[in-house]
């Protein structure tokens, strides 16, 4: 056969093999739009814990969070196939979720989420090893960029007074939430526009 | 000069082996996912995945979720095997075309 086969021939099959791998593999991207979500949804928690002066500020917006996600991402998800990679990121994320959810939530039950500062250090924290990991696994500077201000905002939020260490904390979102969601998805809207289709 | 390797003709159609690549990178996927990543009518799609089936290099899974009809493709040991083999023939090839 390869003496029918064109060197062009050759590299375009080379080609085509990188670009479905890639095509196959590409998911993360498609995930920018939770980052707003939980971005804004930590937004809301705060405002109405600050001035609502409600306990179920955090558990009831991160709830209703967490519904708005699955019923978008299993709109949006479709019939995308499921990759051992991103089970791994997503297994993060929902081990988050669990953890997060379960902790504030019997710590604010049992009355002993009276700290503002160990809450959003812990917030932070978590967060921090959730776009630590996440990054590391898909080898992605930008989101390990993110995993660092959460880190940094962890260790901020200790020290600063409780106006300056609610300051961090929605800057932190704003860079890591807002910002790295809405590139996200211009980058997934860029690799879509690339994308050319395939003839026999 | 060592004698080049031949490339599979199966593997080698360009649309099976956009198939093959992409079902190499997840663990199954329906036929409508794969579909709009190629962006081939279903009568085309259809018959290369059938002679990729013939091939032993698909297997193909029907089943009804929420009673909507759902074909499930998946890569076989052997078109994993072929794939890696085609890659490794074309690598050669070029290798041997730029040397020229």
């Amino acid at each position: 056969m390869h003496e029918h086969s064109s060197e062009q021939e050759l590299k375009d099959r080379l080609s085509v093999i990188e670009s479905m791998i890639a095509e196959g593999r590409r998911r993360t991207e498609s995930w920018g739009w939770t980052f707003v979500l939980w971005g804004l949804a930590y937004y809301v928690a705060l405002a109405w814990s600050v001035w609502g002066h409600s306990a179920w500020a955090w558990p009831a917006t991160m709830l209703t969070a967490v519904i708005v996600t699955v019923i978008v991402a299993s709109r949006k998800g479709g019939n995308h196939p499921e990759t051992t990679l991103g089970r791994a990121i997503g297994s993060i994320w929902i081990a988050l979720g669990v953890s997060m959810f379960a902790l504030f939530l019997a710590l604010g039950l049992s009355g002993r989420l009276t700290d503002p500062h160990l809450f959003l250090a812990v917030v932070s924290a978590i967060l921090g090893m959730a776009n630590g990991a996440s990054a590391l696994i898909l080898r992605w500077k930008s989101q390990f960029v993110c995993a660092v201000v959460w880190w940094v905002a962890a260790v901020a939020t200790c020290f600063g007074t409780g106006t300056q260490s609610t300051i961090v904390f929605v800057v932190a979102i704003f860079l890591c939430q807002i910002v790295f969601g809405i590139y996200g998805m211009i980058a997934e809207g860029q690799e879509r526009k690339g994308s050319a289709p395939i003839h026999a | 000069m060592p004698d080049l390797p031949e490339l599979n003709p199966v593997v080698h159609g360009r649309l099976r082996l956009a198939l093959l690549s992409l079902l190499s990178s997840v663990e199954e996927a329906e036929f409508t996912w794969l579909r709009a990543k190629t962006e081939a009518s279903d009568g085309n799609l259809g018959a290369q995945l059938l002679k990729l089936e013939e091939a032993g290099y698909v297997a193909v899974e029907k089943k009804f979720v929420l009673r909507k009809p759902q074909t499930l493709y998946r890569i076989t040991e052997a078109g994993r095997q072929a794939l890696t083999e085609y890659v490794q023939a074309l690598k050669q090839l070029l290798g041997a075309a730029i040397g020229t």
